[in-house]
């Protein structure tokens, strides 16, 4: 009970500092805004081609004309965040290596362990980690 | 299981969780449409350190015998069914084009919450199957193609828009051999593509 309630109040903590300053999407997010900015383009102009193709960012700028700006702006924009959230999800247990390594020995590794040890130590564990798992998303 | 649920309940905000959807294939559950992130990383977690030796080869042959044969593939009392039965599992509605693999953008997102689980330290040692299944419209031949290319448009988007490694996944069509409503075949529900954990490698 004690270590939900350490949880609770490290979500709560996430959560304040968080919404100051998220700073990628998540995954399903980008997807949306893909399909919210640029579905329409796609289904008249690009339908034979399929997301993951990697064919649908060049078909709409051969549309360029008749696509709206913002929807390349937000294609780029998508690429993008993808590429820097996964490169935090790459990168953060080496930046966070420090404090994994003060707050949290004898964790064993795998199923998500070593981050709920150092979301639960949140007050302790220092800024560049912090942040590195907010740009990962799993704060 | 405690350290699961902290951790879900904490993506969660500490809100109650739905049930997870293990379940048979041939569920009569209804397949939810709009899970969160919460409920996607639940359903795949692993709950048992037993190996899986499911795999889309042993499914695609089976079920690529099943129809040649003219045979009802009976994943039902086959022990490849039990297996896929405890597996960690979820279901999802993914809209492709009419009798195509091109998924509509409505489903992006979708396809994106799926990435935002495979990526998150719960689950990022797994390795999961992609299943695709259509209804019973049309021929069983032609279906279990269209849902092979269906399960490999989810995969190709999961590695190539969102980065999972290709390494991690598996993809494979059942066609319409594997019915969540058999009583109504041609029900729409039927057209799911379903995750599967299928273990550590």
């Amino acid at each position: 009970m004690k270590r939900y309630a350490i949880g609770l109040a490290a979500l709560l903590l996430a959560c304040t500092a968080g919404a100051a300053s998220a700073q990628t999407m998540s995954y399903a997010q980008a997807g949306a805004l893909i399909a919210k900015s640029c579905g329409p383009s796609i289904d008249k102009f690009c339908s034979k081609f399929n997301l993951g193709s990697g064919q649908i960012q060049q078909c709409l700028s051969q549309h360029q004309d008749q696509v709206p700006a913002q929807c390349f702006t937000d294609y780029s924009a998508v690429v993008a965040s993808i590429s820097k959230r996964v490169a935090a999800q790459e990168g953060a247990f080496k930046v966070c290596g420090n404090n994994v390594r003060q707050f949290c020995t004898g964790v064993q590794p795998g199923d998500g362990n070593i981050l709920n040890c150092l979301l639960e130590s949140s007050k302790v564990v220092s800024g560049s980690c912090k942040q590195v798992l907010l740009d990962a998303g799993w704060q | 299981m405690t350290r699961y649920l902290s951790l879900a309940a904490r993506l969660a905000g500490g809100v109650a969780l739905a049930a997870v959807l293990a379940g048979p294939l041939t569920t009569a559950a209804s397949a939810q449409t709009n899970l969160s992130n919460a409920q996607i990383l639940q359903g795949l977690t692993a709950t048992t350190n037993d190996e899986p030796t499911v795999t889309a080869k042993l499914l695609r042959q089976m079920v690529e015998a099943a129809v040649a044969q003219n045979q009802p593939l009976d994943l039902n009392r086959s022990a490849i069914a039990a297996q896929l039965y405890k597996l960690a599992q979820i279901t999802v509605q993914i809209q492709f084009a009419l009798d195509s693999a091109i998924i509509r953008p409505e489903s992006y997102e979708t396809i994106g919450s799926i990435a935002d689980a495979l990526h998150h330290p719960i689950l990022w040692n797994y390795h999961f199957l992609i299943v695709g299944n259509t209804d019973a419209t049309g021929t069983r031949a032609h279906n279990l193609q269209l849902s092979q290319d269906r399960a490999d448009a989810v995969m190709q988007a999961l590695v190539t828009l969102y980065r999972v490694s290709p390494a991690r996944l598996e993809a494979v069509g059942l066609g319409q051999e594997a019915l969540q409503t058999p009583a109504t075949p041609k029900d729409p529900i039927n057209r799911r593509v379903q995750f599967f954990n299928i273990g550590l490698e």
